[in-house]
């Protein structure tokens, strides 16, 4: 317990360089010896003013920034905008533009997956496992590159279905990647999980309260590691999602040790829904072609829309108000809340040593936040 | 759902309805804002907030207020839209019914300007040492606040237009696409 009367409050300041998360954001801490008595969190150093860009592009030019609004998982913010404009234009999706869409969404989270094992082990101390998983990464990033032509940032999908259909031999392809990978998934087990590093490090820390949990507006793995099973795909189901058989993985506890065991088990779904979707596929036009990009203008409207990312549920505020650029494009990301308020409020009584530690399991992502 | 519509209308005198799917809009005066939204989460159980955003009209005069908020039993989404003055604009503060709403207020704050009385959290958020005009509101000339305020660097001055630049180093004449295709 922290004795007040006999130790010192110390101002300490975690950041803006992380190990673990990408970008820059500073924790301001006051801790008495190594325990933190209260935590602000300071965001500021990545802000790009892209909702005010957007708001002078025209509704496809958006695309560019929209993908750069989260570096490491960039499709849910194209699929998140196309949808929100094509619910305001009231404009059909063919079914193999949602079964593409679904499975480009899914290897996002397969790819988004992979780099947090990197980023959790590496703040606890263990590298291997990083590189491990940011090599494998790279044979999705391959299967991007070959359906998108890009290997981060893809623009990909687009309002109306997806820019290109498969290219020739890529289901197979795909299908290797994800055997490769279910192998690789037993490895990184053994690796992190069976650790007895790990296993002290994050079994007990970082506790989201169950009964808070959806008051504090915490979604995506940590409020399934605290055993609730809200995910936007299963209670709003989008793209080709309600036609696709998955499980939501659940665990009690809502320390770092459940939020990534719910990762963990996020990549088996994850490829599971590529394999069916894959599998599924229909025939038929993968895109809905829309007018002149430079004079197509939008009707009159509003929309909102939600998608579940890596890090819960993101959504966009479209607003139109019926010329060639939208009106208000507003993102709520999933770390504003999670990498925020959630975070300052989990973290007085922690370590000083497990303030990354937790950052990471919450998911936290500056450019997310201030876009 | 419908059940919803018929009590918000009913206690509030609003006109709610249905915008797509499982989503409900209403609109309702700035005043009765917090109490409609202490309503929903207590009494129908929207327990979760998903959002606050803020839309600029500025041919109205007026900003748009958006709080979007969602009930995890039927995944029914409710917005509540209200409408305030842009001179001196000032709405109140409702990080006492969700404590994470004032996050998404230090950010309207911050872009647009819009006064919360009571708002405890630190003044800066996301644009540290900012001097100029709320960013966020249509009036803001991005090109020419950075025009005004940033200088060129040393040597660059002849490469502010870039077709230009272009073409007096290549002899490639570049077209103007944006103006080409532009209804002005």
């Amino acid at each position: 317990m922290i004795n007040i009367k006999r130790n010192k409050e110390t101002t300490l300041f975690i950041g803006p360089q992380h190990p673990g998360i990408t970008g820059n954001m500073m924790v301001k801490l006051k801790v008495i010896g190594d325990t933190v008595v209260s935590a602000e969190t300071h965001i500021g150093y990545l802000h790009r003013a892209f909702e005010k860009l957007i708001e002078q592009r025209n509704w496809l030019q958006s695309f560019t920034l929209l993908c750069r609004f989260c570096v490491p998982e960039p499709d849910p913010m194209e699929l998140t905008y196309a949808r929100a404009v094509e619910a305001i234009e009231g404009r059909e999706v063919p079914p193999r533009a949602q079964y593409i869409r679904t499975i480009v969404a899914e290897l996002a989270r397969i790819q988004s997956f992979l780099l947090w094992y990197g980023g959790q082990a590496g703040s606890a101390g263990l590298y291997t496992l990083g590189q491990w998983t940011v090599g494998d990464r790279n044979y999705v990033l391959d299967l991007f590159e070959d359906l998108t032509g890009a290997r981060i940032y893809h623009m990909y999908i687009w309002p109306g279905g997806v820019r290109r259909d498969l290219p020739k031999g890529w289901k197979d392809k795909a299908l290797r990647v994800m055997d490769y990978l279910e192998k690789r998934l037993t490895d990184y087990n053994h690796l992190l999980f069976d650790n007895a590093v790990f296993q002290k490090r994050a079994q007990g820390v970082g506790i989201i309260p169950k009964d808070k949990a959806v008051e504090w507006g915490v979604t995506g793995p940590p409020l399934k590691g605290v055993g609730i099973a809200h995910d936007v795909r299963k209670d709003e189901p989008y793209a080709a999602y309600g036609e696709l058989d998955f499980d939501i993985p659940t665990y009690e506890g809502g320390d770092v040790w459940a939020r990534a065991l719910v990762r963990r088990d996020e990549i088996k779904q994850s490829i599971r829904i590529v394999r069916q979707a894959l599998e599924k596929m229909p025939g038929g036009s993968y895109y809905n072609r829309i007018p002149n990009p430079m004079k197509w203008r939008v009707p009159k409207g509003e929309a909102w829309v939600k998608t579940e990312s890596v890090r819960g549920e993101i959504g966009f505020y479209v607003v139109s108000d019926g010329s060639e650029k939208p009106r208000r494009v507003h993102l709520r990301g999933a770390a504003y809340t999670n990498g925020i308020t959630v975070l300052e409020k989990i973290l007085p009584g922690e370590n000083i040593a497990d303030v990354s530690f937790i950052l990471n399991s919450l998911g936290a992502c500056p450019p997310e936040m201030e876009r | 759902m419908n059940e919803v519509i018929t009590k918000l209308n009913e206690i509030f005198g609003t006109d709610a309805k249905i915008l797509r799917d499982r989503q409900i809009t209403v609109e309702v005066d700035k005043n009765r804002v917090s109490s409609m939204l202490l309503y929903l989460k207590n009494q129908m159980g929207f327990i979760h907030l998903n959002h606050i955003s803020c839309v600029d009209w500025i041919e109205e005069g007026q900003f748009e207020l958006v709080y979007i908020v969602w009930r995890p039993e039927d995944k029914t989404t409710v917005l509540v839209k209200t409408r305030i003055d842009r001179e001196n604009p000032e709405m109140e503060n409702i990080d006492t019914i969700w404590d994470q709403a004032h996050t998404y207020e230090r950010e309207i704050r911050e872009m647009f300007g819009i006064e919360f009385p009571g708002l405890k959290a630190p003044r800066e958020f996301i644009l540290e040492g900012w001097e100029g005009p709320p960013p966020m509101r249509r009036d803001f000339d991005t090109r020419k606040y950075a025009m005004e305020t940033y200088e060129t660097r040393p040597g660059r001055e002849d490469a502010q237009n870039v077709r230009e630049y272009i073409t007096k180093r290549t002899g490639e004449k570049v077209p103007d696409f944006a103006k080409k295709y532009s209804r002005d």
